[in-house]
């Protein structure tokens, strides 16, 4: 598959401090990707460099194939950019926004007016396009960025924190959006802190934490390979003696395989490293304790139990003098 | 051919960029108060009670209008763009640098031209249009104001997302130079030290220039005093690049 961005090496320093420490990915055509990191991480550093905006200090950026120093104008053609901050003009009405955004992308009159008719009805701002942007709501702001940032068909969109602080209407379209844009063919960066919204959205995720990427794959993937935060749920009844679920926890705790047991309600949460295993030690258990299984599931992780597990593990390498992330498994235990 | 028309191109995005910041920025406070009311402030200040001729008044005041107005507008609207992040959507967009740049001078300079067009109308229905050299005039005016633009555009060019940290440096350098540029003591009659200082301002050319046109008087010969400040335009446009790649490298 023909890579849409291709990082090689990319370093940014500040003074001493590096803030992106020669990091590589590739990003595929077609592909939604998600840049997840905690603040400070580097992740809008890493965005400002790829859509021209920072110069790194050493590393090579290529976008559909092209080197982004080399290739400056050719590459920006095809980028569009949604920031955090809506940055729109506030002077101005939607419609002069939009039409001078298209002019900067040297986009004919005929083609402008269009595509802004076209965006102004897909985002509900129409019938509002004759009002100067400074009497708009945040949301409608935020429709109005995006609108400017896909106006002259961008074959790959940078979008840094669609959605946070917005009605969860409002949220909703844009993410509806992400997905059109990206059935019509466009490439997604998306940076965000919504580890749900990247679940939802990505096919790929990359997770950055000081300067450096700690790992990328598929949501799901992400899920399966973090080990022990894997895990079973069982709920158990004494068959004879009206003995209760919470009873048997201290000796699940101590069934093999099991690093962590969580009460949750009437059952036990057993996170694991082998779910299969764990499950026949569990039949064994009941049989041997006289106990009914009432429930059982094997549960996946959630995106967000993974991401936290990276980071903290990552954080837990820093030098002393930095406090370190308290461990995913005492989080839990709390 | 090809390179006609991408230099073509370039001028009209320029442009694009310059109307956009016309429509945004003209009537914004900090415009109006450091573009176009502290000129005439200046002038009456330092004029009023030394009875001087209106022709002398008005070759002051020229040079007062067009420089303040034109050096307005960069230390005002870069930072404040780099504040509200809309600068990110020119840099980001397809079109070089030194169009960028161009645009903002262009914002700078239509301003001082359009500023110092009316006061030459007010001037003119006052005491009437006896204009000998209006086509000295206009080139005085036009130069003057894209070379105090593109000095404006030196202090736009620190990278800083605060205006206030611009404004303070610039208008400290702008009242200076009004002082040592022959617009309120004649350079002729300053001493060795503000004279030489005088020669490196660009608005002791332009003063002299409009007296040339208005007063018959110079010490400069005109063409010499054009080409310089052409020259000023280029010699600032330097600093003012160099800046921005280093704002580009911090981040700004």
């Amino acid at each position: 598959m023909k890579n849409m961005i291709e990082v090689k090496k990319l370093k940014k320093n500040y003074g001493n401090f590096t803030a992106v420490d020669e990091i590589d990915f590739e990003v595929y055509r077609g592909e939604i990707f998600g840049f997840l990191g905690p603040n400070g991480a580097g992740k809008t550093t890493t965005q400002r460099m790829l859509t021209s905006l920072l110069t790194p200090n050493g590393g090579s950026i290529r976008i559909d194939q092209k080197d982004i120093t080399q290739y400056s104008r050719e590459v920006k053609r095809i980028v569009g950019m949604v920031p955090e901050e809506s940055n729109v003009y506030n002077e101005l009405t939607a419609w002069d926004n939009l039409m001078f955004t298209g002019q900067l992308y040297r986009m004919s009159r005929k083609e402008r007016k269009e595509r802004a008719q076209e965006l102004l009805e897909f985002f509900g701002l129409w019938d509002k396009r004759k009002i100067k942007v400074e009497n708009y709501s945040k949301g409608m702001k935020r429709r109005l960025s995006i609108a400017m940032g896909v106006i002259h068909r961008p074959q790959i969109l940078f979008m840094d924190e669609p959605t946070p602080g917005l009605d969860p209407q409002s949220a909703l379209a844009i993410r509806g959006l992400i997905k059109d844009l990206n059935k019509n063919g466009s490439t997604i960066f998306l940076t965000t802190h919504q580890i749900e919204e990247a679940n939802q959205l990505c096919d790929r995720i990359a997770i950055i934490d000081h300067g450096r990427i700690a790992v990328i794959d598929s949501p799901e993937n992400l899920k399966t390979r973090i080990k022990g935060i894997q895990s079973v749920e069982i709920s158990l009844e004494a068959a004879a003696a009206q003995k209760s679920s919470k009873e048997y926890g201290p000796a699940l705790a101590q069934l093999p395989g099991v690093r962590n047991a969580i009460k949750i309600g009437d059952k036990w949460r057993l996170y694991t490293d082998d779910p299969t295993n764990l499950l026949s030690t569990l039949f064994k258990f009941a049989e041997k304790n006289q106990a009914r299984i009432i429930t059982l599931n094997t549960m996946t992780p959630s995106l967000e139990e993974v991401y936290l597990d990276i980071i903290g593990d990552l954080q837990s390498f820093q030098p002393a003098e930095r406090k370190p992330a308290k461990p995913m498994k005492n989080r839990r235990m709390k | 051919m090809k390179l006609i028309k991408i230099f073509l191109g370039e001028i009209h995005q320029a442009f694009v960029i310059a109307i956009k910041d016309m429509k945004v920025y003209y009537l914004r406070p900090g415009m109006i108060m450091f573009g176009l009311l502290m000129p005439f402030f200046m002038f009456f200040s330092f004029s009023i009670r030394r009875g001087i001729s209106a022709d002398a008044g008005i070759a002051s005041l020229l040079a007062l209008t067009v420089f303040f107005t034109s050096a307005a507008a960069g230390p005002f609207v870069i930072p404040l763009e780099r504040r509200t992040g809309t600068y990110d959507r020119l840099l980001a967009a397809p079109n070089s640098l030194l169009t960028l740049l161009f645009g903002k001078t262009l914002v700078g300079a239509i301003f001082g031209m359009a500023v110092a067009f009316v006061t030459v109308l007010v001037w003119g229905i006052i005491y009437g249009f006896h204009i000998s050299q209006p086509l000295w005039l206009a080139a005085t005016i036009m130069t003057g104001a894209f070379s105090f633009s593109a000095l404006g555009l030196i202090f736009g060019s620190i990278p800083t997302r605060n205006p206030g940290d611009v404004q303070m440096p610039s208008t400290l350098l702008r009242w200076g130079l009004m002082f040592v540029s022959g617009v309120f003591i004649p350079v002729g009659e300053m001493n060795e030290t503000l004279r030489t200082i005088a020669y490196l301002s660009p608005l002791t050319y332009a003063q002299d220039l409009f007296n040339y046109i208005f007063l018959g008087t110079n010490f400069t010969n005109p063409w010499i005093s054009l080409l310089i400040l052409v020259g000023f335009i280029i010699l600032f446009f330097i600093p003012s690049l160099m800046m921005h790649k280093r704002s580009l490298k911090l981040g700004f």
